[in-house]
């Protein structure tokens, strides 16, 4: 009899946000607080941005508030282009917003104040991380599986997974393949999707599409 | 019941609400707010508290009963909290105590989990039972990014005892020494105002309101109010006007507690006479199903506001698939994400200028109609907010840690 495969699991991460009561009117401020925050704060605002859908032509908050509120937008797009899943921490990620905003502070030292609302309000969240019903054993159902499941649901496991496995390069889906599939290659095309480069919508098409493609492959392939 | 929303709301949303309902089954969950009718926070509770009885929480909602002294000040704390000059004296301070402290006779305040709504019945927390471990979580509904300091002060007495304060956006968190999370407010999506409409459904309110429908209708739905920009509106139409044929409908409900509001309309109807292309409709406030039917027989919404708590009227009509055009005010910019939902504009004439684009680009308003619907759909429905709050309960039962696993 058959060993049987370990099944893929889906889990789902729902971010529920807490105020820390900081705020910053201007660069300076906001250069401050950045370097005093907690990691959750910093993590919140720049791994966590791709959880609220990449709808911008920013890749975390500090980048979005620089550019549609001071309208700083040099600022904003040194700082959009900070990756955080290359990057290998959050204490990484705080020093390079550091190191940019303090090379644009030494070229323009006295940033005006913002319009009073518009303040940039240091946030983090608690992340509650849950199995959403969903089990899959080889690749049809993971197919099906991956038009069906929430957003929240490849934040969880595409992006989360880079900081959560501490290793900052692999993702749960590619994990599975590559190691209960035994498919190295298709894990290998999984692993290429850049994640600092897609919605969440665009990632689940890019993993839809390289599956689909194997799996044909594997369909039309002929038995020896 | 939790299942009318399969296929509507998130899979997710429903997964953990389920999830959370079974971790805590059989607890009590106690909601206190100052009115069983008329207002936002009496709506979701009245959906909500049955909700969460049918998946097992032993969930209450109780009223606090006031009089009219009582009401005038908690009326004046609440214009002072969104930023008006009020006099106050501590005789009125010490009355709004007092009548928390009898209430606190009708009301069984013991509970797993306590939610107090709004400043109304905030000193309830005195009363908190000494025994168990009961979580009190004071929810903050309206606009206090700007308050009356000294009128701040006094709440904030309260507030502070409480376990967890919970504000509608983080420009409205205070730097206070307790938990302050964020929790947008939503809309039901199978409410009379949001629910799906037939065509005769539709058709019959045009009839009944005698809307032509032929040429392109621009609405905005809101009080007749000088916040809600009408006659910027009406001004904004009548750039559009002299590029495109439109007809403009500016509907209003009557609220009698603002006698402001007859004195706008008058102002809004004179300033509209003489063009027949422009309708203003006042409508009595339960008139959920016209106004949810005048909305999608519109071409595109408009919430031009100056000032704004959330404007949840911007979700209501991205829900509707409709483009819509905001002031960038309050919670207006939370919805509407700039050329992807919609548009935030800043002036009158950029209101005409993305009325026009939309109007000439019929392609683009479908596209940013459909991506608002799911943007609403992802974050400002009600079980989203019922979510939340399960969510909240059961963080505060695992205080200290940032990823709680279920």
């Amino acid at each position: 009899m058959a060993k049987s495969l370990k099944s893929f699991e889906f889990k789902q991460c729902v971010s529920i946000v807490k105020s820390t009561g900081k705020q910053a009117k201007n660069l300076r401020e906001l250069r401050k607080l950045i370097a005093v925050v907690g990691d959750e704060s910093i993590f919140h605002h720049t791994h966590q941005y791709f959880l609220k859908g990449h709808m911008l032509d920013y890749t975390n908050d500090f980048s979005q508030w620089a550019g549609e509120n001071l309208e700083e937008r040099a600022l904003a797009e040194r700082l959009t282009s900070i990756d955080p899943y290359t990057l290998k921490s959050v204490k990484a990620v705080r020093k390079e917003l550091i190191r940019e905003i303090d090379a644009f502070l030494k070229a323009f030292p006295e940033p005006r104040d913002i319009t009073e609302g518009h303040e940039f309000y240091f946030n983090e969240t608690v992340s509650l991380v849950f199995p959403v019903g969903v089990k899959t054993k080889n690749l049809a159902e993971f197919l099906v599986a991956l038009e069906h499941i929430d957003t929240g649901c490849i934040y969880y496991h595409f992006y989360d997974s880079r900081v959560r496995l501490g290793e900052g390069v692999v993702d749960d889906f590619s994990r599975w393949i590559e190691h209960t599939l035994f498919k190295k290659n298709l894990a290998d095309k999984i692993r290429a999707i850049d994640p600092f480069m897609h919605s969440i919508e665009s990632i689940r098409n890019h993993i839809k599409e390289v599956v689909e493609e194997y799996v044909r492959a594997d369909m039309e392939g002929v038995m020896s | 019941m939790i299942n009318q929303y399969s296929g509507i709301a998130p899979k997710g949303d429903l997964q953990l609400i389920h999830n959370l309902c079974k971790k805590l089954k059989g607890k009590s969950f106690l909601h206190v707010n100052s009115t069983r009718e008329g207002g936002g926070v009496a709506e979701i509770l009245n959906r909500m508290i049955p909700l969460l009885q049918d998946l097992g929480i032993d969930a209450r909602w109780e009223v606090i009963e006031g009089d009219a002294r009582f009401f005038d000040f908690t009326k004046k704390t609440h214009n002072a909290l969104q930023g008006n000059q009020e006099k106050f004296t501590k005789k009125m301070w010490d009355y709004y105590y007092e009548v928390n402290k009898r209430n606190k006779n009708n009301i069984d305040l013991k509970a797993d989990a306590v939610l107090i709504h709004d400043p109304q019945p905030a000193p309830l927390i005195d009363f908190r039972p000494r025994s168990g471990k009961s979580i009190w979580m004071w929810r903050c509904h309206i606009d206090i990014s700007n308050p009356m300091p000294g009128c701040w002060a006094n709440l904030k007495k309260y507030v502070i005892k409480y376990d967890t304060a919970i504000f509608s956006v983080a420009k409205f968190a205070k730097s206070l020494p307790i938990d302050e999370y964020i929790v947008t407010p939503s809309i039901d999506p199978l409410s009379d105002k949001n629910r799906e409409l037939t065509d005769y459904e539709i058709n019959e309110v045009a009839e009944r309101f005698k809307i032509p429908r032929d040429k392109p209708i621009i609405l905005q739905v809101s009080r007749f109010d000088r916040f809600k920009d009408p006659i910027g509106v009406i001004n904004a139409y009548k750039i559009v006007k002299n590029y495109n044929d439109c007809r403009l409908i500016l509907v209003g409900s009557s609220a009698t507690d603002d006698p402001e509001g007859e004195a706008m309309l008058n102002e809004v109807k004179d300033y509209a006479a003489g063009d027949p292309d422009i309708i203003i409709l006042l409508l009595p406030p339960d008139y959920h199903m016209e106004i949810n039917a005048i909305q999608r027989m519109s071409d595109i919404i408009l919430q031009k506001s100056i000032k704004e708590g959330f404007g949840l009227t911007v979700s209501e009509a991205m829900w509707k698939e409709k483009p819509v055009i905001g002031g960038a005010v309050g919670g207006i910019p939370l919805q509407i994400v700039h050329g992807l939902t919609g548009f935030v504009v800043y002036s009158v004439e950029g209101a005409a200028y993305r009325i026009r684009q939309y109007l000439n680009d019929p392609e683009m308003a479908i596209k940013m109609g459909r991506t608002g619907k799911e943007y609403v759909r992802n974050n400002f429905l009600l079980t989203r907010q019922i979510r939340d709050y399960l969510s909240l309960w059961y963080i505060n039962s695992n205080r200290g840690k940032h990823v709680i696993e279920l």
